[in-house]
């Protein structure tokens, strides 16, 4: 069989995906992801015609990761969704929600007052259709790549290119910093490239599909250059990574992506391969904490284990302890949505009540987002796993 | 499960009530393209006629072909008489059969490994008769149909078209049944009567119940395709009808959206027909000497994939659901001549010049031509009959449109891309049925063959009709079954809700069980690797390990 070979031919029809897939465990209203995937298909490809439950799916990938056989469900939902859109118009609120970093560069000149207006104008939000109970992220009052501007790094002669993603670069940059600080405690410096774009998951998710293919050839010829020198990218966020490895695989027909994907990694997967092979700073200060961890779904579907969490128990005194209960029901902006927001609270219940149950006050997660949503649903506080290697770091010369 | 047990007294009068003491006019043998195109045929002129099927409506050679209604492209340069009859009642059935013909047009391909001259001769021959070929360049028609290979050298679009045998069997049923056709399914004719060299009546059996009868007629039409020489004999005639084996592929999606014909002479395996939500790839042609030989081979598999893949380079890549075999009736008065040298035109034996008055057979011929078979053959019976109605076949569309305000109430009950789907399956009165179903137990919207968007409405609807004996008939009514999982899940919902319903030919599920598992079987079974292996583990973990059927029907055969 060809690699990401998007036709349903691979579906045995087994349902293995139906029991996996937390939004059908939580409504009623989407009709499972071998029904709408691959089973609708078959038909999408003789018809023209649109599964109202397509709008329920959220890209989240348990359905591709519980698959036996290999087939892209998710993205064959994605597909259908930008068919269905191609030449029809869009709501205000997909928009807004799909341009995060548009939406961003326009309020960058006076973050101060975007969230003072952003705040005032949750009626405003609701009335487009989106929840005034969501947990919609503020804007950092000075984006990563300022913050970075500023930065004086020590040069090495190991060098890594990072790419922070928008939620990194303008609402939580501080994750971008703490990744810097622990690269350089590794002796390396960290290349950032003004060039990059939106990685276009977001875009994917709302339909926007032929902008998300103009983000992705523009970050595919930013990578390339980069990776063709040899050197290593790295994310700190889970849907940028799997967005730029797998997903522009599945999506677009675009040449050499499977070449520079092998040089893609995790921020925690890049790291461990460096305790493998004995590179690794290992001078870890004794933390006596304990945390939840919680796996973002776009991090399982990646199949490379739990890197965060082998690599803070590395950590002398520490104690996290993995959450396992499953999706958070954030998945981007799926959440923000009036008419996905319950349906988006009840998908993560368990994970909130095992937080919750667990009497620790903070969870770690490497996505953004869910961060944000574990955040809003179990009322904690949240952190990226690069925060706590950084402090360990630090706690070691103290 | 229940036991076996005898017939309940009600299930036989039932059976019976068909076939006891009838009367008619003519009556019409076999359940096929021909046969019912005949009964229509007759019935619009107002002759009083019954048809007769030894196994269920289009059970026969009109629903094992790739479903192609042809152009005439692939007779033009060695028949053309054969290529002309083909454009011509191609722009009829377009018109009257809207709603069994998918009109998807057709690509005439030449791959790098046919010969170039007889493309010329092609476009020469096609023009003769009629047929219009339009050349498009070859980026074009990758731009159309991406999965086509890019090494093809040539290509013309044609007017082809995909017709569904199942749909145009049943739809000419229907619209016989208004003018008061008769059917009846399972009956097996085993003897032609007669008085002094005149047809008096014929002589039938019930295959389901055994129970033998006999209909008084004037006139019997053996249109029997590749059983007339069997239906012939049975009154001492010889008719030389040659079966001849086509075996063909059925894949899991539509590869293409439009047929392609490879461009080169009328051979084995170079015809693909988008159909619905799947793409059949046939045929191999091979003598055989019975009728109902139609279990495929492996090897006959292996064959057409070889060759299909001058067409479509990825076509090991793409799933296959089941493989599947007819036998082409091939009539020729010289015994000798066999498979593709044959001539596919039809020819009308009137058994009046063999001493046997009121007997007519009708062989050879193909699918697209069989309204024309029927008109010609028709002439000939009313000409006898001294009836003198015009043939109105052409005019008059075999079902009505749906009226838009029923498809719009259609689209509140059916799921989504399964309203038009049902709508042209069952026609305005029985979407009528349908939709009352679900609007009286809404949960019957629910489908009960995810993969052919099937609703559990429609299957009751289907299994209570008067044609129905067995899960395979609700099958060729519905498509239910003939999906990806080819009845791993549809089986036992479909028995379930037979046995729910209270049907009398539902008693014994295990029997149904195993007629329905066993159909599926035949067609898997020559492809019998990859992903379709998994599939049959599923399938069978189903089956013999959670229900455990075999086990079941074992215990009460003790």
């Amino acid at each position: 069989m060809k690699k990401h070979h998007n036709n349903p031919d691979s579906c045995t029809a087994c349902t293995v995906c139906v029991a996996n897939c937390p939004v059908t465990a939580a409504t009623r209203k989407f009709r499972g992801p071998k029904m709408v995937g691959p089973t609708l298909e078959r038909m999408r490809l003789s018809q023209d015609d649109i599964e109202p439950s397509l709008e329920y799916c959220t890209n989240c990938k348990n359905c591709d990761m519980s698959c036996p056989s290999g087939v892209p469900i998710s993205t064959l939902n994605m597909l259908a969704r930008a068919k269905h859109f191609k030449n029809r118009k869009r709501s205000l609120r997909d928009w807004i929600l799909s341009h995060g970093e548009k939406m961003a560069k326009l309020s960058a000149a006076t973050p101060g007052m975007a969230n003072l207006g952003m705040k005032m104008s949750r009626g405003i939000l609701k009335k487009i259709g989106i929840s005034n109970k969501a947990p919609l992220p503020p804007y950092a009052s000075k984006s990563f790549s300022k913050l970075f501007k500023n930065l004086k790094q020590t040069s090495y002669p190991d060098k890594v290119v990072f790419y922070p993603g928008c939620f990194i670069n303008y609402n939580d940059p501080q994750v971008g910093m703490d990744f810097v600080a622990v690269m350089q405690a590794n002796k390396f410096e960290v290349i950032i490239e003004e060039d990059f774009v939106c990685c276009g998951s977001p875009l994917v998710v709302n339909g926007f599909l032929d902008e998300a293919e103009e983000n992705a050839k523009k970050n595919i010829a930013v990578l390339k250059k980069w990776t063709d020198k040899g050197y290593p990218i790295i994310t700190c966020c889970t849907s940028c990574g799997l967005m730029l490895k797998q997903e522009y695989q599945e999506l677009f027909h675009i040449e050499g992506v499977e070449e520079y994907a092998k040089h893609l990694y995790d921020a925690g997967e890049f790291l461990l391969d460096l305790h493998d092979q004995g590179r690794l700073n290992t001078n870890f200060g004794t933390l006596n904490e304990k945390y939840m961890y919680h796996a973002p779904c776009h991090l399982r579907a990646q199949g490379m284990g739990l890197p965060g969490v082998e690599l803070l128990a590395l950590i002398p005194g520490l104690d996290v302890q993995d959450a396992d209960a499953g999706c958070c029901g954030i998945s981007g902006n799926y959440g923000f949505k009036e008419d996905k927001y319950d349906i988006s609270m009840e998908i993560g219940s368990g994970l909130f009540k095992t937080i919750k149950e667990s009497g620790r006050d903070t969870v770690v997660s490497e996505c953004g987002t869910c961060r944000l949503q574990i955040g809003h649903g179990a009322n904690v506080k949240t952190l990226h796993p690069m925060t706590l290697v950084r402090k360990s770091y630090e706690a070691f010369h103290k | 499960m229940t036991g076996p047990g005898l017939c309940p007294v009600s299930f036989i009068s039932f059976l019976k009530r068909g076939i006891e003491m009838q009367k008619t006019t003519v009556v019409v043998i076999g359940g096929g393209a021909t046969g019912v195109g005949i009964l229509r045929d007759l019935c619009m002129r107002g002759v009083d006629a019954i048809l007769l099927e030894q196994q269920d409506l289009a059970y026969g050679t009109s629903s094992r072909y790739h479903g192609l209604l042809h152009s005439g492209g692939r007779y033009a340069v060695k028949d053309a008489e054969a290529g002309k009859e083909c454009i011509e009642e191609n722009t009829i059935l377009r018109r009257i059969g809207r709603h069994c013909v998918e009109q998807t047009e057709g690509f005439f391909a030449r791959t790098h490994l046919d010969d170039e001259a007889f493309e010329g001769k092609w476009v020469e021959a096609c023009a003769k008769v009629g047929i219009p070929t339009i050349p498009i360049s070859v980026e074009e028609a990758l731009r159309l149909e991406p999965n086509l290979s890019p090494k093809i050298k040539s290509v013309y679009r044609v007017p082809d078209a995909a017709i569904d045998g199942f749909r145009m069997v049943w739809q000419n049923v229907a619209s016989a049944r208004k003018y008061g056709g008769r059917v009846l399914t399972y009956t097996t004719v085993i003897g032609i009567e007669h008085s002094n060299n005149q047809v008096v009546g014929i002589k039938v059996r019930n295959t389901l119940t055994g129970e033998v009868s006999n209909i008084a007629c004037d006139f019997i039409i053996s249109a029997a395709g590749s059983w007339a020489g069997e239906i012939a004999a049975l009154a001492g005639i010889s008719v030389n009808v040659q079966p001849d084996r086509g075996t063909l592929i059925a894949f899991n999606h539509r590869i293409t959206s439009r047929i392609v014909n490879r461009l080169r002479p009328a051979s084995d395996g170079d015809i693909f027909v988008p159909h619905g939500s799947i793409t059949i790839l046939g045929t191999t042609s091979a003598s055989v000497n019975k009728p109902d030989d139609t279990v495929p081979n492996a090897k006959e598999v292996v064959e057409l994939l070889n060759i299909g893949e001058a067409l479509f380079e990825d076509i090991r890549s793409y799933r296959m659901l089941r493989a599947f075999a007819g036998t082409r009736p091939l009539y020729s008065a010289d015994p000798n001549a066999t498979g593709r040298g044959a001539s596919r035109g039809f020819v009308t034996l009137d058994h009046a010049h063999d001493g046997l008055k009121g007997f007519v057979s009708v062989v050879g011929g193909k699918f697209t031509t069989y309204r024309l078979m029927a008109e010609k053959v028709t002439d000939l019976v009313c000409g006898y009959l001294n009836v003198k109605t015009p043939c109105r076949t052409a005019e008059e569309n075999l079902v009505e449109d749906t009226s838009p305000a029923l498809m719009a109430k259609a689209r509140l009950y059916f799921p989504a891309y399964g309203a038009e789907l049902a709508a042209s399956r069952l026609g305005s009165e029985g979407l009528e049925k349908v939709i009352a179903r679900i609007q009286e137990k809404p949960e019957k919207r629910q489908l009960l063959c995810e993969c052919e968007n099937v609703t559990m409405a429609e299957v009751e609807e289907a299994a209570a009709d008067s044609t129905s004996y067995m899960i395979s008939d609700v099958r060729r009514k519905t498509r239910m079954g003939m999906g990806t999982c080819q009845g791993a899940f549809c089986t036992f919902r479909s028995v379930g809700a037979v046995d729910a319903n209270g049907l009398s030919w539902g008693k014994d599920t295990n029997v149904l069980f195993k007629e329905f598992l066993q159909g599926r079987w035949k067609g898997i079974r020559p492809i019998l690797w990859g992903n379709v292996m998994r599939e049959m583990e599923l399938t069978r973990g189903i089956y013999e390990g959670t229900l455990n059927i075999n086990g079941a029907i074992d215990n009460e055969g003790i």
